[in-house]
């Protein structure tokens, strides 16, 4: 959100190296909390009790969501820190935020698959796709670390809260992790890898860049804006 | 002049069965003639011997068995000495026990000790004897229908050549002094499962014409060596008791762990399971205690006062042979499938207005999970497992109490005191996580059942959204193209 914007003949700078490593780093936790939770939850089927026993046992497929768990929400927590120091002190723009523009063009892409509008919707830095699968994957990860930790201290959490908040939170720890996992399965999956656009892999958040040629069908506000930027010299969009 | 009446009609009686005799000479009958002149009063039914304690026998003799007897060709006098042809005297007896032991003695002028002493049991009865105990030949081997010893073979059943002693009041003597009876209650053991073997079946080594004597030291050893009889039939059962807490103690040498008799019985074996509550019964007599707690709880109640024969005994979370050692971890985490052998099965909960829900939501939940896997762990990995609640840690074991009337609030009110003991300092609201067998509804959890239910529609929505959008965007790089 903060990096610093290269126009290079081809590619154009977008990920700072430090969002490479975040989103690696996410990456690897998720698929582990994937791993050790869905299986877990779907604990009768024959592939979920091979991958526990394979891992020594339910106790320490417990142990490994749990630690998992605490990487990640100190990961979510860095994450959100960074971004709101970013917007405060450093003045990035809050281009994550969703505006009233995002649902006009949800409407407006929808016509145009349809065949309704000439033209696709003409996005910043981020597309309403982006924004709406950021904010779904944020809220879901916060449900489950706050549900996560009333799940693993049940007898703290009892003493100041009834006793039915412990199987509430287990009903929505698991079926909003089942939602963060279809989200990322089906939409992130498709548009990362199998939208025909970017087929066989966007490699932007690998690479930290994308070729101009890309910039201009999928971003094309956030060039013009990258343009007028580097000819006031001021500081780049975040 | 009585005297004389009696001889003239002795004399008379001899002469008429003379004639009779004459008559019948072409006859098989071997009878000495001083018998049939005997017979000619003694043979018909009427005569009747009264001792000084009122106790009376029939001075008859059936001439058929007589014939039939080893001693058909002795004359009456060479048992009964006092009488003769010309002399019937009067004698007195202070019961019929005295005169039986007395006329008996009579035997050992043929049979003498050291002739019979070759036969163990006869060296048993005569060093009984010697102590001073009254030992009654004809009470074994009967009077005037005495068999050959040897003919067993004329008794119909093997049975009833053993019973002609051990019908009678016998006992067997330990090393230690301490004494058993040996009498078998024929209509007993023609009523039990075992109605059809012989005595020799079980009681192998023993025949009519063996019968070893045997040297325990107590009765106790007398018992565990008779129940290793029973594994010469009920082999599949013995295999099982090997791996029981009782055979395990036994083999630690404690000799009052219970072996196949002292829970079945030995003569008056009958069918087990016809009568439960007579199974808890055989239990109770080394688990007392248990037996009351038992008899309290919620199934004991209802099958001591209703009869119920659905609520499990015993035998039923124990079994009769396998027995394991019930504090044992492995004993312990199959009990939620002892209790889901009723509480899973509509026909048998079904009509109590129990749920067989409670299963289900046990093994779908927390513990019954983890407990799952601990056990799969155990048997692919080999990994110990820890104690994992089940049923009878909040339920109770033997005081189960019902969970639904006035016992329902005791049962909540002590299931914190149940969680603390795995989840210390457990808070007075820590039950309530844990849904007590109910689905989430609006009236039970509503808060469960509110979030389960915005999830179930929310999530088919976003699929569909999802997948609609991506479609859409193909098609329109389809076209697009």
């Amino acid at each position: 959100m903060g990096e610093d914007t290269l126009i290079t003949k081809e590619r154009i700078r977008r990920f700072h190296p430090a969002r490479i490593a975040e989103h690696w780093i996410h990456v690897m936790i998720f698929a582990v909390l994937v791993c050790t939770g869905l299986s877990q939850r779907f604990y009768t089927l024959a592939v979920s009790q091979w991958f526990i026993l394979h891992l020594g046992g339910i106790d320490s497929v417990r142990i490994i969501h749990r630690f998992a768990g605490v990487l990640f929400s100190f990961g979510v927590a860095a994450h959100v820190a960074f971004a709101a120091a970013g917007i405060i002190y450093k003045k990035w723009q809050p281009s994550m935020v969703i505006t009233k523009k995002d649902f006009t063009d949800v409407v407006h892409n929808i016509r145009y698959y349809l065949g309704l509008e000439t033209v696709p919707v003409q996005s910043g830095r981020y597309s309403y796709k982006q924004k709406f699968e950021y904010w779904a994957i944020l809220t879901g990860v916060l449900i489950m670390i706050g549900t996560g930790f009333i799940l693993w201290f049940p007898v703290t959490i009892t003493k100041f809260l009834p006793g039915e908040i412990i199987p509430a939170a287990k009903v929505l720890h698991t079926n909003e992790a089942l939602v963060v996992f279809l989200i990322i399965s089906i939409w992130h999956i498709y548009n990362a890898i199998f939208s025909p656009e970017v087929f066989p892999l966007d490699t932007s958040i690998f690479t930290g860049y994308l070729s101009r040629e890309r910039m201009l069908l999928e971003h094309p506000l956030e060039l013009a804006e990258q343009k007028e930027a580097t000819r006031s010299n001021s500081p780049a969009p975040s | 002049m009585e005297k004389r009446k009696r001889i003239v009609s002795f004399a008379l009686v001899l002469l008429a069965s003379c004639l009779l005799y004459v008559g019948d000479a072409a006859g098989s009958t071997e009878l000495s003639d001083e018998a049939q002149a005997c017979l000619s009063c003694h043979g018909r039914h009427g005569i009747i011997v009264t001792f000084q304690n009122n106790e009376f026998i029939e001075a008859y003799v059936d001439s058929e068995k007589f014939k039939a007897s080893a001693h058909h060709a002795l004359a009456c006098s060479s048992c009964h000495p006092d009488f003769s042809e010309g002399k019937h005297p009067r004698r007195t007896f202070r019961s019929k026990a005295q005169y039986q032991t007395k006329a008996a003695l009579v035997c050992k002028r043929c049979h003498r000790d050291e002739q019979i002493k070759a036969k163990s049991i006869h060296a048993v009865l005569l060093s009984e004897a010697q102590k001073g105990r009254a030992v009654v030949c004809t009470n074994c081997h009967g009077s005037h229908s005495i068999r050959r010893v040897t003919g067993a073979r004329r008794f119909t059943s093997e049975e009833e050549y053993c019973m002609k002693c051990h019908g009678y009041p016998l006992q067997m003597t330990f090393r230690n002094g301490e004494t058993l009876p040996a009498t078998v209650n024929i209509s007993m053991l023609q009523n039990s499962v075992h109605s059809k073997l012989s005595c020799s079946d079980c009681h192998y080594g023993f025949s009519p014409e063996e019968h070893p004597k045997r040297n325990f030291g107590t009765p106790r050893d007398y018992t565990l060596a008779l129940s290793e009889i029973c594994r010469r039939c009920h082999f599949d059962k013995y295999t099982k008791t090997l791996e029981s807490i009782h055979y395990t103690m036994l083999s630690q040498g404690n000799l009052e762990a219970p072996v196949c008799i002292d829970c079945h019985g030995a003569h008056g074996i009958s069918h087990i399971g016809k009568e439960r509550a007579l199974i808890a019964r055989r239990c109770q007599r080394c688990h007392p205690g248990v037996y009351e707690t038992y008899a309290k709880s919620v199934h004991g109640s209802a099958l001591f006062t209703e009869n119920n024969q659905d609520v499990p005994v015993c035998i039923d979370c124990h079994t009769a042979h396998t027995m394991e050692n019930p504090l044992s971890q492995s004993f312990q985490e199959r009990i939620p499938e002892m209790c889901s052998n009723c509480h899973a099965n509509e026909a048998v909960v079904g009509k109590y207005g129990l749920s067989t829900a409670v299963v289900d939501t046990y093994l779908s939940d927390f513990h019954g999970v983890t407990l799952k896997f601990y056990r799969m762990q155990k048997e692919i990995l080999n990994k110990p497992s820890k104690p994992m609640a089940v049923c009878t840690d909040c339920h109770g074991t033997h005081n189960i109490t019902s969970t639904v009337g006035p016992d329902a609030v005791i049962v909540k009110a002590n299931l914190v005191k149940r969680c603390q003991k795995c989840h210390e300092n457990a808070p007075k609201n820590f039950p309530d996580s844990w849904l007590s067998h109910y689905e989430p509804s609006i009236t039970r959890a509503p808060l469960v059942f509110f979030v389960k239910l915005v999830y179930k529609i929310f999530i088919p929505f976003l699929v569909a959204g999802l997948v609609l959008q991506i479609m859409l965007h193909i098609w329109r790089y389809v076209v697009n193209r």
